[in-house]
């Protein structure tokens, strides 16, 4: 079988797969990175979602053989040595989740909406997020979250200068 | 594993526990077992204060501490109907375990599936035993190690474990504070607890570890206070303590049961076939597998066992089978076989959602009626969707099995495998884990005994994730419901005779909040064509659904506002207060100014909480817009603000799919919903506005309040859409019914006063 090469949250993974496995069970199953969730197998819930060169995918639709070269950022890979993600104390500080099953897909899938704009309305947030479920009915908070994560990642740039790593 | 430690919490039945305090006496096999496991054998060392028993172990670096109560003063309404038989703990116990570490750790019966329980039961330890949040572990659902609380389900947390283990922990103080005092010689009164340190007023200290040794060594007997602390001097209790494990939650290092992962694990998966019912007649395929790909082919149950999770699913539907499927009641046929195969209400004493509630003479006094109202309401069956599928990890050593699972009733499906596998209760160990939601559709154990058996044949663990399929296909649904009301009311239109008939969905929430002097509430159970089961809130809210919009007829048809028609037939003073605030807040009446916008309420008393609901709806055509929404929930004492508030706007928002357009649809042999493509479920665009405000009443204990909002949300809607676009629904989903309306013809009140 074929090696595959994965560059996840900046290690290098080295597999033998036939290449149709979907990212998902790589994730999950072989580099043991179990914050990415399986929640429905048809891209239609979000809890699979990862970064991959910088854009959301639905890791449950993506079969590794697609992933080539490109940098796979998963939730594990966000908090760093000065700490957690202005995303990840957002929404801990706004307890926007309950069971917090859908809570790594929709942080991963906020980190690339805030890539693209760094001050999003509530209503530019319910629609990139549309294609994410939380069946606990977190939502607003999980909008409320967003946006405070946007007001401290923005703080933050002005006060050093540049845009946050990562 | 993922528990590197397993403590073994009993050993012997101590001659003084004529009960069976605990359901488990699980032996391990060598090798789980802790080295400390020779301290464990000796002799429990216990005190009677009054009707307390406590019970003094050593485990492992801890000392392990058991309070017992008799039932009777504790716990009148721990029987349960929707999960399983009918079961009654014969007495309720806590147990904690005190670490030099000054560790706390409480064991409870109760699990973890979004709603908060794991930081409520924190603070009510916290709280009793003066240490911080922070300090308190919970080992939660584990058979082995906890005491048999009941499931999680019937919102009883708050009003039934939270209140045993205060009093359990209150208990707990009372002793080290009394140990303290006889061993420092001074009263125990002038022994002071503070951030987990007895103080003594000349300058002595102790941590609560050794008080428990000292307690342990010499039980003491007298001078212990056991009342806890009171609501009004909460410190911890009350607050919004945030959830307990949130960190873990938002870096992906909360593990779920579909996370685990056990040495030499394998994976399973299941094969179903395209029909709902069918019994397998051939097995094809199975040599063109992979070597490494197990068949498990027992009766009607076939799944495979492979070495990773993608293989496994590949090889299930490489099989090929010839079915012999059963042919489904249809939907057209359904009342009618509901009817056709219901049985009488039978009233059953002590029964908590009792399927027989009298009063008066509801018969006769509808006929005599001067004013009569006449009317059909319906539900459809409706899927949980948890979002985390079902899973289970099960391993056999022996005749002994373990069974990780993500799960709302450990001890349930402890029975079901031990029923299931013809093993004794005492080889099986259920240990729930965190899950991904619930909202009922975990009470089952179906996945438990679908990895067993894959397990049992494989020699090794194996992991089964249930697909989002299975899911559908395998679990059971909301229950459908068809409800028959009529009701009569004196010439000003108070009602006099109020006749009402559940078919198939169940007992909750049929008591009603209005003072009619004759009612008559029974439930039919039937049969079903669907698998069905516990769901949040259960048939309470086909029951309010029914009875609100019964009375909102009503209203229209004594050209009364809905409040004002309500409050004249409640005596409720809690209930007329939270409706009266919500009015005020919602601006009730004044909103709807714009063409087809419009504003509906309706109020209950669920679970001993009362709740008023107003939504404000845009109807255009079929489609209606939810605009927004105010709840006034007063549950007696708030236990955690922020907790109830994120509960209280979650469930409404989940309440809307299937009040709005959830519904599962079958057909012939086939259940034609089995993606999530084919159930849509609320999303971001479909949440409204919602405020929430609650009546906090510390003297009174605490309802339950994880389901409850569910049962006021459909009818609230519905009244909106009735006074948007002047059609009556009274069918659940509407935007279907409402659909089905507007292609048929305009219709008024049914057959409203006659």
């Amino acid at each position: 079988m074929p090696i595959f090469t994965l560059n996840i949250n900046g290690r290098v993974w080295e597999l033998e797969s036939s290449g149709q496995a979907p990212l998902l069970d790589v994730l999950r199953d072989a580099a043991q990175l179990t914050g990415t969730k399986y929640g429905c197998g048809e891209g239609l819930c979000g809890a699979c979602t990862v970064l991959v060169a910088g854009k959301p995918v639905k890791s449950c639709l993506m079969a590794i053989s697609e992933v080539g070269e490109q940098p796979v950022e998963t939730i594990e890979g966000l908090a760093t040595a000065r700490g957690l993600h202005p995303l990840q104390e957002a929404f801990l500080s706004h307890a926007a989740f309950q069971c917090g099953y859908c809570t790594p897909g929709m942080i991963m899938a906020s980190k690339a909406l805030l890539a693209d704009i760094p001050n999003p309305t509530a209503q530019q947030i319910e629609e990139r997020l549309e294609g994410h479920i939380c069946r606990c009915g977190t939502y607003p908070r999980i909008v409320e979250a967003v946006q405070t994560a946007a007001r401290a990642t923005r703080a933050e740039s002005s006060g050093n200068g540049g845009p946050r790593r990562g | 594993m993922a528990e590197s430690r397993i403590f073994r919490l009993e050993s012997e039945p101590h001659p003084g526990e004529a009960k069976r305090v605990y359901r488990r006496r699980t032996e391990f096999a060598p090798g789980t077992i802790e080295p400390e496991r020779f301290e464990l054998f000796e002799t429990t060392r216990y005190s009677f204060v009054l009707n307390r028993r406590a019970f003094w172990r050593v485990a492992g670096a801890g000392i392990l501490l058991t309070v017992c109560f008799p039932l009777h003063a504790q716990n009148q309404n721990a029987q349960e109907q929707t999960g399983g038989e009918a079961r009654l703990p014969e007495e309720i116990s806590s147990r904690f375990l005190f670490e030099e570490s000054g560790e706390i750790t409480g064991f409870t019966g109760k699990v973890e599936l979004g709603q908060g329980s794991r930081t409520l039961l924190s603070q009510a330890i916290a709280e009793e035993l003066f240490v911080p949040v922070a300090r308190v572990k919970l080992v939660m659902g584990d058979t082995a190690r906890v005491p048999d609380d009941g499931g999680t389900w019937a919102s009883l947390t708050s009003p039934q474990t939270v209140p045993v283990v205060r009093a359990a922990a209150a208990f707990a103080r009372g002793l080290f504070l009394a140990a303290a005092a006889r061993t420092w010689s001074v009263k125990p009164a002038d022994v002071r607890l503070l951030d987990g340190v007895l103080q003594g007023g000349a300058g002595q200290r102790m941590t609560l570890f050794d008080a428990a040794k000292i307690a342990r060594e010499n039980p003491p007997t007298s001078g212990v206070e056991r009342a806890p602390v009171r609501p009004d001097e909460w410190k911890v209790l009350g607050q919004s303590v945030p959830p307990v494990r949130g960190r873990e939650i938002v870096t992906g290092a909360a593990m779920y049961a579909s996370d685990l992962r056990l040495p030499g694990m394998l994976f399973g998966a299941m094969v179903r076939g395209p029909h709902y019912k069918a019994k397998i007649e051939r097995v094809r395929g199975a040599d063109r597998l992979p070597a490494s790909v197990q068949v498990v082919h027992d009766g009607d149950f076939l799944g495979v066992v492979a070495p990773d999770a993608s293989t496994a699913r590949a090889a299930a539907q490489t099989l090929g089978v010839v079915w012999d499927a059963s042919v489904l009641v249809q939907e057209e046929r359904l009342a009618e076989h509901f009817k056709e195969t219901s049985r009488a209400p039978v009233f059953v004493k002590g029964a908590r959602y009792p399927a027989l509630i009298e009063k008066g003479d509801a018969y006769n006094g509808y006929f005599a009626a001067p004013r009569k109202l006449a009317a059909t309401y319906t539900t459809a069956y409706v899927a949980h969707v948890p979002l985390e599928t079902s899973s289970a990890i099960a391993s056999w050593e022996g005749d002994r099995l373990t069974v990780h699972y993500g799960c709302q009733a450990p001890f349930l499906t402890m029975e079901l495998l031990a029923k299931t596998f013809g093993i004794p209760e005492e080889n099986v160990r259920v240990i729930a884990s965190d899950t991904g939601s619930g909202f009922g559709g975990k009470q089952g154990g179906a996945v438990a005994v679908e990895a067993a058996r894959l397990a049992r044949e494989a020699g090794k663990p194996v992991k089964l994730c249930w697909t989002r399929e299975d899911e559908f296909q395998a679990n059971y649904f909301r229950p459908a419901a068809l409800v028959e009301v009529r009701s009569g009311a004196d010439v000003k239109g108070q009602i006099q005779a109020f006749d009402f008939h559940n078919y198939n969905s169940g007992a909750s929430g049929l008591p009603i909040p209005y003072n009619f002097p004759n009612y008559y509430l029974g439930y039919h159970p039937a049969n079903t064509p669907l698998r069905q089961g516990s769901y949040r809130a259960l048939a309470a809210v086909a029951n309010t659904f029914a009875r609100e919009m019964h009375m909102e007829e009503w209203a229209a048809g004594m050209k009364e506002d809905s409040i004002a028609f309500r409050l004249r037939h409640i005596e409720d003073a809690r209930l007329k207060e939270a409706i009266l605030k919500g009015a005020e807040r919602f601006g009730w009446g004044k909103g709807g100014s714009k063409p087809g916008m419009a504003q509906g309420m309706a109020c209950t008393i669920e679970k001993d909480a009362r709740l008023a609901f107003f939504v404000e709806v845009k109807a255009g055509g079929k489609d209606v817009n939810l605009l927004r929404a105010l709840m006034v929930f007063d549950p007696g004492a708030v236990l955690n603000p922020d907790n109830l508030r994120n509960q209280i706007t979650g469930n409404v928002i989940q309440a809307t799919g299937p009040a709005l357009y959830e519904r599962i649809v079958w057909d012939d042999t086939h259940l034609r919903t089995r993606h999530l493509g084919q159930y849509r479920v609320p999303r971001f665009s479909d949440a409204p506005e919602i405020e929430v405000e609650l009546i906090d009443r510390r003297g009174i204990p605490a309802a339950g309040a994880g389901e409850s909002p569910n049962t006021v949300v459909a009818p609230a809607i519905a009244a909106a859409i009735r006074r948007a676009t002047g059609i009556w629904l009274r069918d659940l989903p509407l935007l279907p019914a409402l659909a089905k309306a507007i292609e048929a013809k305009p219709q008024g009140p049914a057959r409203a006063n006659q």
